[in-house]
C-alpha cells in the first residue's frame, strides 16, 4: 500500500506541475513574477489594474496600489509615453530641423529641397538597403510598381472560392516618364508625406534614410 | 469582321446553358448581339479613329501600364476618373492629347472641361507626359477602347497557392509509422513463437516422471490474477510508474518560468503568415524600432493605415479584424496588442545590437514567424539559451571598424574565429546590472 500511495503522490505532482507549462493563452508560472512585472515603464507591458500583484505587495505605496501597476494616471490611456511639449523642436544628431513644409507644397520642395548628402558609393548601398526594406514591397525591386503588395494577382481560396488577393492599387511606377525626372526633394517630400494614394511614411523613416532612398531611386530612374 | 468574331462567343457563352435545348434562343442572341455590335460600332466609328490593330493595343497597354496604371484604371475610380469611354467622353480627341500633355496647362486657360474635372478630384493635378507623342497617347486609346469593349470575360481560375512549408515534416512521419508497425509485427511475432515453445516445454516435461507438485506447477493455468499477482510483473508496473511520474515531475519544474509556445489571442486576429511569408513585406517596415533600439516596436497604427486605407478585406477574416484598424484609427485610440517575448527585469537586452550591429536574423530567435497565423514564443529565452549562443556565434566584425583593434589581439593568441564569449560576452554585467 505504501507503494501506491507514494504513486499517487508523485503523479498529482506531475499533473499539478504539468499546468506550470505556457501554451495558447496561458503565460506559464513565473518563478518569480515580481521580476517578470516591471515596476519601471517598459514597453508593450504597461498594466491598468491597481490592484495588480496585490498577494505578494509588500510596500505601502503611497497611492495605494499594487505591486504590478505600472501606468501613469496623468496621461491620456494611462500612457507612459508623452508627446514632446509643445513649442518645443526636436534636432536629430545631425542638428537638422524637423521638415516642415506642407503636404500640398510638393512643387515648391521639389525645386528647392536639396539633399544634404553627397552621392558617394557608401550611401547609395545604404539606400538600396532601405529602399528594400521601406518601399521594395510596393514600387518592386526595379521600381516598376510591381512590388508583391501593389501587383497581387495571386488568387487564394477563402470558403472555398478562389478569390483575389487584397492588393493595394494605384502604386507608382518610380521609372515611368513622368517620374524619371523628379528631383530628390521631389521623392524626399512624397516620401514625408504621402502622394496620391500613398500615405506618409515619415513616421517609420528618419529623415537621413528618406535622403538616401532617394538617392537610391534615382540611380533606379537611370 | 475581327472584332465581330470575338464578341458573339463570349455572349453565347454566358446565355447558353449547356444541359437545355435552347438553339432558338441562342441565335436570337447571335443576332441580337450581332445587331448590337454594329449599332455599336456605327456610333463610335464617327467620333474618331482610334486603332483596332492589336500592335497598337499591345503598345499602349505597356504605356498604360508603365505610365498610367498608378492613377487610373479602365473601369474603376482610383486617384483619376475610371477611364472607359473615354474617347466618348471628353471634348476631343485632341483635347485628350493636350491635357495628357500638359494638364496644368489646359486647366490654366480656363477650360470648361479640365476645370470641372480638376475640382471634381479634389484638385489633384495630373502629372504631365510632356515626352507622349501623339502616336502613343493614340496607342493607349487603342488599348482603352479594347478594354473598355472587352465583355465581362469569365475569371480564369487559378490554380490555388501551393502550401508551403510542413511538407518535410509528412515524410518522417509516414517513416515513424512504418517503423512502429514493423516492430508490433515482430513482438507479435516473438509471442507467437513463446508460445510454441510454452507448449513443446510441456509435451517435454509431460514425456518425463514428475511428482504431483511439479506436475501442478506446469499445468497450473496461465490466468489473469496469477499473471497481475506475480512479483515480476508488480515490478515492472512499479518501475514504470515511477520513471514516468519522475520524468514529468522533472519536466514540470524545468517549465516553470519558461514561457516558449505562450501564442496568446491578440486583440486583431493579425497574421505574419500573409504579411511577411506571403507579401513578403519586410520585418523592420512595420517593427521600426528593431535596428534603433532596445525595443522592436509593435507598428503604431499609422503604419497599418499605411496600406489597409485601401485594403479593407482580408483573406482569412473578411473584414471585420480589419475594420478593428479604421476605427482606432478614427476614434484615436490605440490597439493595446498582448505581450509575448517578455525577459524578467533582471536580465538586459537590446534588440539594435543584435540585428544591426551583430546582423542576426529575426527567425534565429522568433522562429518561423513567417509561417505563423498567430505568433508564439519559439526560444526559451532562458540563460542557459542565450549563453550558448554567444559561445556558438562568431563576432560580425566586416565593415565595422570598432572590432579591428580586437581582432587583431584575438588573432595573436587563438586561430579559431573570435565569438561572442571571446570580447565578454559571458560577462556577468553585459546582461546583468
Amino acid at each position: 500500500m505504501r507503494i501506491v500511495s507514494t504513486l499517487f503522490v508523485a503523479f498529482s505532482a506531475a499533473v499539478v506541475l504539468t499546468s506550470c507549462g505556457a501554451g495558447g493563452d496561458n503565460q506559464g508560472t513565473e518563478y518569480a513574477p515580481n521580476m517578470y512585472h516591471s515596476v519601471a515603464y517598459e514597453p508593450y507591458s504597461q498594466i491598468t489594474d491597481e490592484d495588480a500583484g496585490r498577494w505578494l505587495t509588500s510596500i505601502d505605496y503611497p497611492d495605494g496600489h499594487a505591486e504590478f501597476y505600472n501606468s501613469n494616471k496623468f496621461n491620456p490611456y494611462r500612457m507612459n509615453m508623452r508627446e514632446s511639449a509643445p513649442h518645443t523642436v526636436a534636432r536629430n544628431k545631425h542638428g537638422w530641423l524637423p521638415y516642415r513644409l506642407g503636404k500640398d507644397s510638393l512643387a515648391f520642395a521639389a525645386a528647392n529641397v536639396k539633399s544634404p548628402l553627397d552621392s558617394t558609393a557608401a550611401i547609395i548601398a545604404d539606400g538600396k538597403v532601405l529602399y528594400e526594406t521601406y518601399c521594395d514591397h510596393c514600387h518592386g525591386p526595379k521600381g516598376k510598381g510591381d512590388g508583391k503588395v501593389a501587383a497581387g494577382g495571386i488568387k487564394v481560396e477563402v470558403n472555398g472560392e478562389q478569390k483575389e488577393r487584397s492588393i493595394y492599387a494605384g502604386v507608382a511606377n518610380l521609372t515611368s516618364d513622368a517620374l524619371k525626372g523628379v528631383s530628390e526633394g521631389h521623392i524626399f517630400h512624397v516620401i514625408t508625406m504621402g502622394k496620391g494614394l500613398m500615405w506618409s511614411h515619415g513616421s517609420q523613416i528618419s529623415p537621413e534614410d528618406r535622403w538616401k532612398i532617394a538617392k537610391y531611386v534615382k540611380t533606379l530612374q537611370k | 469582321m475581327s472584332s465581330d468574331s470575338r464578341f458573339v462567343p463570349l455572349v453565347l457563352k454566358t446565355d447558353t446553358e449547356p444541359n437545355m435545348n435552347r438553339n432558338f434562343i441562342s441565335s436570337a442572341c447571335k443576332f441580337l448581339s450581332l445587331v448590337f455590335v454594329f449599332a455599336f460600332l456605327n456610333l463610335t466609328s464617327n467620333a474618331q479613329e482610334i486603332s483596332k490593330e492589336p500592335a497598337a493595343i499591345s503598345a499602349g497597354e505597356t504605356l498604360f501600364n508603365a505610365n498610367c496604371k498608378a492613377c487610373h484604371r479602365v473601369k474603376s475610380k482610383l486617384v483619376g476618373p475610371a477611364l472607359q469611354n473615354v474617347y466618348d467622353r471628353a471634348p476631343s480627341i485632341d483635347w485628350i492629347k493636350s491635357f495628357v500633355k500638359n494638364s496644368s496647362g489646359v486647366i490654366a486657360s480656363g477650360d470648361d472641361y479640365a476645370n470641372k474635372l480638376y475640382n471634381e478630384f479634389n484638385k489633384t493635378q495630373m502629372t504631365a507626359f510632356s515626352s507622349f507623342k501623339d502616336a502613343d497617347i493614340m496607342n493607349i486609346l487603342a488599348y482603352i477602347k479594347a478594354e473598355t469593349e472587352k465583355v465581362a470575360v469569365t475569371q480564369v481560375p487559378n490554380g490555388p497557392v501551393p502550401p508551403t512549408g510542413g511538407g518535410d515534416g509528412g515524410v518522417s512521419k509516414t517513416y515513424l509509422d512504418v517503423i512502429l508497425a514493423g516492430m508490433l509485427l515482430i513482438l507479435v511475432l516473438l509471442l507467437i513463437i513463446l508460445g510454441f515453445l510454452v507448449s513443446a516445454l510441456k509435451r517435454f516435461l509431460d514425456q518425463k516422471e514428475l511428482s504431483e507438485e511439479e506436475k501442478e506447477v506446469v499445468h497450473s493455468p496461465i490466468t489473469l490474477g496469477t499473471v497481475t499477482s506475480s512479483s515480476g510483473f508488480i515490478f515492472i508496473v512499479v518501475f514504470l510508474a515511477g520513471a514516468l511520474g519522475f520524468k514529468a515531475v522533472i519536466n514540470g519544474l524545468y517549465s516553470i518560468g519558461i514561457q516558449q509556445g505562450y501564442a496568446p489571442k491578440q486583440p486583431i486576429a493579425f497574421s505574419h503568415k500573409i504579411h511577411a511569408g506571403q507579401l513578403e513585406i519586410d520585418c523592420k517596415y512595420c517593427h521600426v524600432g528593431v535596428m534603433k533600439g532596445k525595443s522592436a516596436t509593435i507598428p503604431s497604427v499609422n503604419i497599418c493605415m499605411n496600406c489597409h486605407n485601401q485594403i479593407k478585406e482580408g483573406q482569412q477574416t473578411g473584414t471585420g479584424e480589419i475594420a478593428k484598424i479604421t476605427a482606432a484609427w478614427e476614434n484615436k485610440k490605440p490597439i493595446e496588442w498582448v505581450r509575448i517575448h517578455n525577459l524578467p527585469d533582471l536580465a538586459y537586452f537590446n534588440h539594435s545590437q543584435h540585428v544591426n550591429v551583430a546582423g542576426v536574423e529575426c527567425q534565429t530567435c522568433h522562429g518561423p514567424i513567417e509561417t505563423m497565423d498567430v505568433v508564439r514564443q519559439h526560444s526559451l529565452l532562458t540563460m542557459g539559451w542565450c549563453i550558448d549562443c554567444h559561445r556558438k556565434t562568431d563576432v560580425n566584425t566586416k565593415g565595422n571598424a570598432y572590432y579591428d583593434k580586437l581582432v587583431e589581439l584575438h588573432k595573436e593568441k587563438s586561430k579559431t574565429p573570435m565569438k561572442v564569449e571571446d570580447e565578454g560576452g559571458l560577462e556577468c554585467a553585459k546582461c546583468h546590472y
